[in-house]
């Protein structure tokens, strides 16, 4: 089965050449360095190229701890946030949730601030 | 106490000056810390809603009240969660309340097109014999009934209750409580005679200005530029003076300009610019001679929303070049020569006032205390910043003196815990209304009101 649609979805991220200094697309050049990063742009889509996607199974796990009631309500802030309020308020959350969070921390889906309709940051 | 000590020295008034003027050097500043960091917000972010904070007050109050729960009915009772209840079991319960009143005001039923009602206006209290108790935890909820006041409780408070659950869904309350007094803190108070002045509700920039010789007559006895030499000796025992909101008046908060046109209002300047260049003035008289703590309150120039963030400097360029004066928030905990201070502006039991059959603000101030929370109903109807670590308004430790501004009267009590914690209660009263301050001796933890009253148009004399 296909990977779970979010509310997200319908506001792709995409970061297309905003790392470039704007007015040097007309020095020849430099034409071919951002004819690459234009490609290596298209190939990641939203992703940070270093590392590798997160597993639709992590992906799953975290939507399991958003959705537990025993840490308390998820919307508004990070995942780590409430891994770490839950911890210091004793629920014990499981440990390998944080090193995920840790491991995958520049992609958005992952860190994951859920909001409703794209409000609040 | 204070008085006792000037009367003996009072004929220094009818003798000739002195050779070699006396002096007394103020009590030197020694111990003190402030403890108000959960309190003061760095970069805030409104983008959450507010049940973070419920969610944290529960789950961080919830051992304390077992504990509490388990030595009031025994070790061996069923603590039970809602969604564990079983008809006709007796155990206990811990979770939110939440009162459902009639009267409350509702932004929803106001803005609801279909009544075409006009807006209730404000009532001093919205208790009615039909309100109902409901209790929450984390998941459920359940219509409380039985032997539990239900006027006298407000939303907000965590508590446990032991009883039963009947056939027709309620739960029938047999006995509850609260968290109780906090764990005490040691007591390093001084050993000799040290005042502390609480004075709160000055009310500057108000539309009579009866009150401002007053406050000046309370400038001046704490500057020690008044009485005889006894006065000005016990004068020089008062180590500080805290200033407990509402340094403005109700009036400065006049907002008919934001209706009328731009031309009308052109040249017309915030009434709350004159009051506070007044309140600048006095506070620089202060800070020459005494350390000074200034808590925002209701009508002050900060923001609306509980813990108040202190005034900003840059309003009190004469009085903020002094190291003496502090800024802080609202509420306010410090460590005053060893003896623990905790105390808001007033707005947390004004609000408790209003939403409650209790009628004495001495008697809510204990009531808080002892329900482990400073500010229950916040933010059901006080509004409070949303937090969702943890609530900094519980009670974690005991203070020793826990005071409010802004009270109607003068109250003062000293409370004695099972533990060995001793607070003593004060509620400020305004000193616009009642030009009355209280002065309070960390040696013995006794408080003392000290009156500054002129002589109005009534008076005989």
């Amino acid at each position: 089965m296909e990977q779970p649609r979010r509310i997200t979805d319908s506001f792709p991220r995409r970061r297309r050449g905003s790392r470039r200094p704007p007015g040097r697309l007309k020095d020849k050049k430099d034409k071919d360095k951002d004819e690459e990063k234009v490609q290596v742009k298209v190939r990641d889509c939203s992703r940070s190229p270093s590392q590798p996607p997160p597993d639709p199974a992590l992906l799953e796990m975290l939507r399991r701890f958003d959705l537990s009631w025993e840490y308390g309500p998820c919307t508004g802030i990070t995942r780590l946030q409430r891994w770490e309020r839950a911890q210091e308020l004793g629920l014990s959350p499981p440990g390998a949730i944080r090193d995920a969070l840790l491991e995958h921390r520049d992609n958005p889906d992952v860190t994951y601030r859920w909001v409703w309709d794209g409000m609040g940051c | 106490m204070f008085s006792e000590q000037a009367t003996p020295m009072a004929q220094g008034l009818l003798a000739p000056p002195s050779a070699e003027p006396p002096t007394f050097p103020r009590v030197p500043v020694s111990g003190y810390s402030d403890c108000s960091q959960p309190f003061q917000l760095g970069e805030r972010s409104f983008s959450r809603q507010y049940a973070h904070i419920y969610a944290v007050r529960l789950s961080g109050m919830r051992p304390g009240l077992e504990c509490r729960a388990r030595s009031r009915w025994g070790n061996d009772i069923a603590l039970r969660k809602l969604s564990e209840l079983q008809a006709g079991e007796k155990c206990c319960v811990v979770g939110t309340l939440f009162k459902a009143m009639q009267l409350q005001p509702s932004i929803l039923q106001e803005i609801s097109e279909e009544h075409n009602l006009v807006p209730q206006p404000p009532l001093p209290k919205y208790i009615q014999p039909s309100d109902e108790l409901i209790l929450e935890d984390e998941l459920q909820r359940i219509k409380l009934e039985g032997a539990i006041d239900v006027q006298r409780l407000v939303t907000g408070t965590i508590l446990a209750v032991y009883g039963t659950e009947q056939d027709d869904g309620r739960f029938l309350v047999e006995d509850h409580c609260f968290a109780d007094l906090p764990p005490p803190l040691p007591w390093n108070g001084p050993s000799s005679n040290r005042f502390v002045l609480l004075a709160s509700g000055l009310g500057l920039g108000s539309v009579s200005g009866e009150a401002l010789l007053s406050t000046q007559l309370l400038v001046d006895v704490v500057t020690g530029q008044l009485g005889a030499e006894g006065e000005q000796s016990c004068a020089a025992h008062i180590t500080r003076v805290i200033l407990a909101g509402n340094l403005l008046s109700q009036n400065t908060q006049s907002r008919d300009t934001i209706n009328k046109a731009k031309y009308l209002t052109k040249k017309t300047q915030a009434a709350s610019v004159e009051a506070v260049k007044m309140l600048d003035e006095i506070l620089l008289q202060l800070c020459t001679s005494v350390p000074v703590d200034v808590m925002p309150g209701e009508f002050d120039p900060t923001n609306y929303t509980l813990p108040q963030q202190p005034l900003h400097r840059c309003m009190l360029p004469l009085a903020s070049a002094y190291a003496t004066l502090r800024l802080v928030t609202n509420p306010y905990q410090a460590n005053l020569d060893g003896v623990r201070f905790l105390g808001t502006s007033g707005q947390n039991i004004s609000d408790i006032f209003k939403y409650s059959s209790m009628d004495n603000y001495l008697e809510i101030l204990e009531w808080t205390l002892l329900a482990g929370h400073i500010s229950p109903t916040a933010p059901d109807t006080l509004g409070c910043y949303p937090f969702y670590k943890s609530d900094p308004f519980i009670l974690t430790e005991c203070p020793h003196v826990y005071f409010c501004g802004n009270a109607p009267h003068f109250q003062s009590k000293l409370l004695q815990g099972k533990e060995g914690q001793r607070v003593l209660l004060v509620t400020v009263p305004d000193f616009s209304v009642t030009q009355t301050a209280c002065l309070i001796n960390l040696r013995d933890l006794t408080c003392q009101p000290i009156t500054f009253s002129s002589f109005g148009a009534d008076s005989e004399d």
